[in-house]
């Protein structure tokens, strides 16, 4: 793939990834790890600036990224039901040294009551890890690095 | 005019001496929070500032809350902790911007005032004029303008501060149950810092003092805790509270009865729709780490009056401080724990366990989403009407052996009638 296809690729991936959760489509989001290997952390821009290692939301395995979604959607957790839309912006992709791809992309995601009154819930950052497989692009590590880490009420559903 | 309201302009009604019925207007007047600052937070408490090892080494500085006040707490070379507001002793000016950091000294940015690590004034600019004309004048006595400082006190690493210049004993505010359970969980080995968690919970700080002392909602509200067998409501425990009735210590310990009562647990769930005993985990890792402590307390919650939390959540260690934001704001600030000597797994058994726990917990996600319904639920209650605390029985408030509970609320409403002079 060329600069222009990996860019391409890559947008499209972080559109179909935030798209699946923003519709709570969570079987299609967590079919975009790699079953094999594959980690992924929500933490606070906070923790990561002071080397800390305590993230707000860590599954340090397929099936743990599998469970937390599994919460959701099986009912077992209490959390507020809002609409959450994302925007990803300023993908930025390029190819390791063991050809693997490394993204950055900005994200906020805004939260819609159900009386429709709309409000900013989470300004983050993306820094993933992804592998070609297929044709298809699989995360190896997604870290999500929450800016606004005061987070409004509780973080329930996956960024 | 002092912004302070008079007691004329609050009106509360509190029908039962014994406080199992609180009026809903002290979660929402802005009269009743104003007055909170000035009987509570600026009066004879102790009150949370930081852990010892946030300030490892000389010029290490924390800002945090007391209160509506931003509060900066230093070591200073001489090893002392210092606490002061934060806000400039000429202007007013914010002094420190940064949560945390090092500095030499206090400096102003607006007109350069500078103050040592203690909080004293030490340097003027200008102060003699220039060229002879202007300066301060001959009566301004650099020592009457330090910045406003609390008195500090430390016990087993935990620094507090008051702004009182006749604080209780510290070790009598704390009450046995806390220094014993202190010692247990941060003295027997020597805490690090693995982490913070902020979660800014749209509901009244008291809010959050009722949850963590209501023991009932554990196994109700938190099904994830009895679906996956970490917490049952016919677990062994209880309640034990301090002198004042405003600090409570509430446990639950593992016991062999434990298998028994499931059976117990699943029929009283039976039907509620959120009980999911045959649900796996895809990876229950998290579920299977062991007590590290090996002496069978699953919980051990310290509630502090009035903003502190010392909580161990089966292998979870946390310092939790309440940051009042307003009568309807509370921002939880989390200081998660580790302790020196952990080997990496179990450091790495921590960082699992912490998905129990903060904005993102399993189970403390909860408790967010349920103080903010409750907020918005007593918005529509008219003036002069009443929360019911009458689980556990009603009449005298004391220790329990028993985890289903209200009795522990009705302590902390009875300090606070008190403290507030209601």
């Amino acid at each position: 793939m060329n600069a222009i296809e990996l860019d391409y690729a890559i947008r499209h991936f972080f559109h179909v990834y935030a798209e699946n959760l923003d519709e709570e489509r969570f079987d299609a989001w967590t079919g975009l790890f790699d079953p094999d290997q594959c980690t992924y952390e929500i933490l606070s821009k906070e923790n990561k600036d002071l080397g800390l290692p305590l993230p707000i939301m860590g599954c340090f395995t397929f099936g743990m990224i599998k469970d937390r979604v599994a919460m959701l959607a099986k009912g077992v957790l209490t959390y507020r039901r809002s609409r959450l839309l994302r925007q990803v912006s300023n993908v930025q992709a390029s190819y390791t040294e063991d050809g693997h791809v490394l993204a950055k992309a900005n994200l906020v995601v805004y939260q819609s009551s159900e009386e429709g009154v709309s409000s900013l819930y989470m300004v983050a950052r993306y820094e993933a890890t992804l592998v070609l497989v297929d044709k298809r692009t699989l995360v190896r590590k997604m870290a999500v690095i929450v800016e606004s880490f005061g987070i409004d009420t509780m973080l329930a559903v996956p960024l | 005019m002092s912004k302070v309201p008079t007691q004329s302009q609050i009106n509360l009604d509190w029908p039962r001496q014994d406080f199992s019925r609180v009026p809903y207007e002290v979660f929402t007047d802005p009269h009743v929070y104003a007055l909170e600052n000035e009987r509570i937070f600026q009066a004879d408490v102790w009150n949370y500032l930081a852990h010892e090892v946030e300030l490892a080494s000389a010029g290490d500085f924390v800002t945090t809350w007391i209160g509506s006040a931003h509060v900066v707490v230093t070591r200073d070379k001489d090893q002392s902790i210092s606490a002061f507001e934060n806000s400039c002793a000429h202007r007013g000016a914010q002094l420190v911007t940064q949560v945390r950091g090092n500095m030499l000294k206090v400096a102003c940015p607006y007109h350069l005032w500078t103050y040592s690590l203690k909080g004293d004034l030490m340097g003027v600019p200008m102060a003699q004029g220039i060229n002879g004309k202007g300066g301060m004048p001959s009566s301004f006595d650099k020592a009457q303008h330090g910045l406003r400082k609390l008195q500090v006190k430390v016990h087993a690493g935990l620094i507090f501060g008051s702004f009182s210049s006749n604080p209780p004993d510290l070790h009598e505010f704390l009450g046995p149950h806390s220094l014993s359970q202190i010692d247990r969980l941060l003295v027997q080995r020597q805490p690090k810092v693995l982490g913070y968690l902020r979660q800014r919970i749209p509901g009244n700080w008291k809010l959050y003092n009722e949850n963590v002392r209501d023991p009932y909602h554990g196994s109700l509200l938190h099904q994830f805790q009895v679906s996956f067998g970490l917490q049952q409501p016919t677990m062994k425990g209880g309640i034990k509270l301090d002198a004042d009735l405003k600090n409570t210590w509430n446990h639950s310990i593992l016991s062999e009865s434990d298998k028994e009562q499931q059976k117990w647990v699943e029929k009283a769930f039976e039907g509620t729709g959120k009980y999911n005993p045959n649900m796996k985990m895809a990876d229950p890792a998290l579920t299977q780490v062991p007590l590290d402590l090996g002496d069978g307390y699953k919980t051990t919650i310290l509630s502090i009056f009035p903003t502190l939390v010392i909580a161990q959540v089966d292998n979870t260690y946390a310092i939790r401080h309440l940051r009042p934001k307003g009568p309807d704001l509370v921002e939880l600030h989390i200081t998660y724990l580790g302790f020196e000597g952990d080997t990496p797994k179990q450091t790495y058994e921590k960082l699992l366990t912490a998905n129990f726990i903060g904005p993102s917990g399993y189970i403390s996600l909860e408790d967010g989403e349920a103080l903010r319904l409750v907020q918005e639920g007593i918005k529509s209650r008219a003036p002069g009407t009443h929360e019911v605390l009458e689980m556990g029985g009603v009449g005298a408030i004391e220790d329990t052996d028993y985890l289903s509970q209200e009795i522990s609320i009705r302590g902390f409403w009875s300090h606070y009638h008190k403290i507030m002079g209601f």
